[in-house]
């Protein structure tokens, strides 16, 4: 029996008798019946959709909204002693002894690595870096002075700092989900590390890194500095990046001069395919979707984690996404993605368009 | 004749140098230039350092984990003398 007390069209109907009906004489009744015939369109598209959604996909999508498997962050922390091989560095911390330690850099990475963790698994239900379950290793103290931060392909290594520009690479969240997120990018869209695709593997790094440490901080879009990295360099106006003003987080600095970093477009800084030109300016131009991002998250409000991040996300794991893709295809497939996550006109969508708009793509 | 380390690279692109007076023969040189070439096809390391040795006219990337032992400690010194170059 047809529950619907208002439109008796919109019941199980057979599709000869609803054929019949939208050729009907009465404009009510082919109305109806056009509207139904275009619902059940819909409804049988999105059935064969759901049906061949992946488990993350339907993370995403919040058909899924809580983990019900128990997993649990496997982690190894290391002191290197300020030497440069891996060999002969020291176990510090695991997460089976969970054993009490006193280096501030050591607990500085279990603290942001658990954070990436937790990000990734109870947002998105991803299980690690490779979504299996992978042993996270953190490298600090690794050689004298370095002032640097990286992902080598298997582990994160951190620099303790020169001591006079940059202090210890681990004193921010935020650097160390950006190392995690490489690792996570190369289990994905596996993007290119030069030109606009390593500038797009750079921003998913600092995109996803800030959200991290916006969701430790519990800081929404507004309350957020936008800032990677404040605490990694030395004195109080000056920070690694900035994704709210690309090209503002250091301003005659002494050692460092201006910050580099574009915000649009009409800046995209052409630079060589060399290891001197950054290859291609990844660490540079990575400022335009940067601030494309802020943008559209800062526009939907509230935390960025909960829709932007969503959006972002899905696109990462969105096997289309080439491994030479272009500023363009990553702003085609936010807009797809967010229409696919919010329906098509929300004002998610508009955001994510304005982002882009902003950033001149 | 001198010797000049470059690093580029990292979490925010900067360039330093440092540079040294050695005295090395010319063949021993060419020929450290040769041994220190990382491998091409290595894959790139996301935010790594990237270092380039500069002998005369003529340079080479260098694969630090390659320095034969007898020039760590040449190594070890220009690494630890570099500066911002703006």
């Amino acid at each position: 029996m047809c529950k619907n007390k208002y439109n008796p069209i919109h019941c199980i109907i057979p599709p000869y008798m609803l054929t019949r009906l939208m050729e009907s004489g009465n404009k009510k009744i082919a109305d109806l019946a056009i509207n139904s015939n275009f619902r059940s369109f819909r409804f049988r598209n999105d059935r064969i959709f759901f049906q061949q959604s992946s488990l993350h996909e339907k993370t995403i999508l919040g058909l899924i909204t809580k983990q019900t498997e128990k997993e649990t962050m496997q982690m190894e922390v290391y002191d290197c002693k300020q030497k440069t091989d891996f060999i002969s560095a020291a176990l510090l911390w695991d997460s089976k002894t969970n054993q009490k330690i006193t280096s501030i850099a050591g607990k500085n990475v279990i603290k942001g690595g658990k954070a990436s963790w937790d990000f990734y698994w109870q947002l998105f239900g991803r299980n690690s870096i490779d979504n299996k379950g992978l042993l996270i290793k953190q490298y600090v103290h690794f050689d004298r002075g370095m002032d640097n931060a990286y992902w080598d392909g298997r582990r994160m290594v951190y620099g303790d700092g020169d001591g006079s520009v940059f202090t210890s690479f681990t004193s921010d969240i935020d650097v160390i989900g950006h190392e995690l997120t490489h690792g996570v990018t190369e289990n994905e869209a596996n993007l290119d590390y030069e030109n606009q695709a390593g500038a797009l593997n750079e921003s998913f790094s600092d995109v996803f890194g800030i959200m991290i440490k916006q969701r430790y901080n519990n800081q929404d879009v507004k309350k957020s500095n936008w800032l990677i990295g404040e605490k990694v360099m030395i004195g109080p106006k000056y920070a690694l990046r900035s994704m709210k003003a690309p090209g503002t987080a250091y301003i005659n600095h002494p050692e460092l001069g201006d910050d580099p970093q574009p915000a649009t477009m009409d800046k995209y800084q052409n630079l060589p395919d060399t290891q001197s030109g950054d290859f291609g300016g990844v660490h540079i131009n990575s400022g335009i979707p940067n601030f494309a991002f802020y943008v559209a998250a800062f526009n939907m409000g509230g935390y960025a984690w909960e829709k932007a991040g969503r959006i972002w996300y899905s696109v990462l794991i969105d096997v289309s996404l080439a491994q030479n893709a272009k500023f363009a295809d990553v702003k085609n497939l936010t807009i797809v993605h967010a229409e696919k996550i919010f329906g098509i006109n929300n004002p998610e969508v508009s955001a994510v368009k304005q982002g882009w708009l902003e950033a001149k793509v | 004749m001198k010797v000049k380390l470059i690093r580029t690279g990292g979490f925010i692109p900067i360039t330093k140098m440092a540079e040294t007076e050695v005295t090395l023969s010319e063949q021993e040189l060419a020929s450290l230039m040769v041994i220190i070439k990382p491998d091409p096809a290595a894959p790139r390391i996301k935010d790594g350092n990237y270092y380039e040795l500069t002998v005369g006219n003529s340079s080479t990337p260098v694969d630090l984990e390659k320095v034969p032992d007898e020039y760590k400690a040449l190594f070890s010194k220009l690494k630890s003398e570099l500066r911002i170059t703006k």
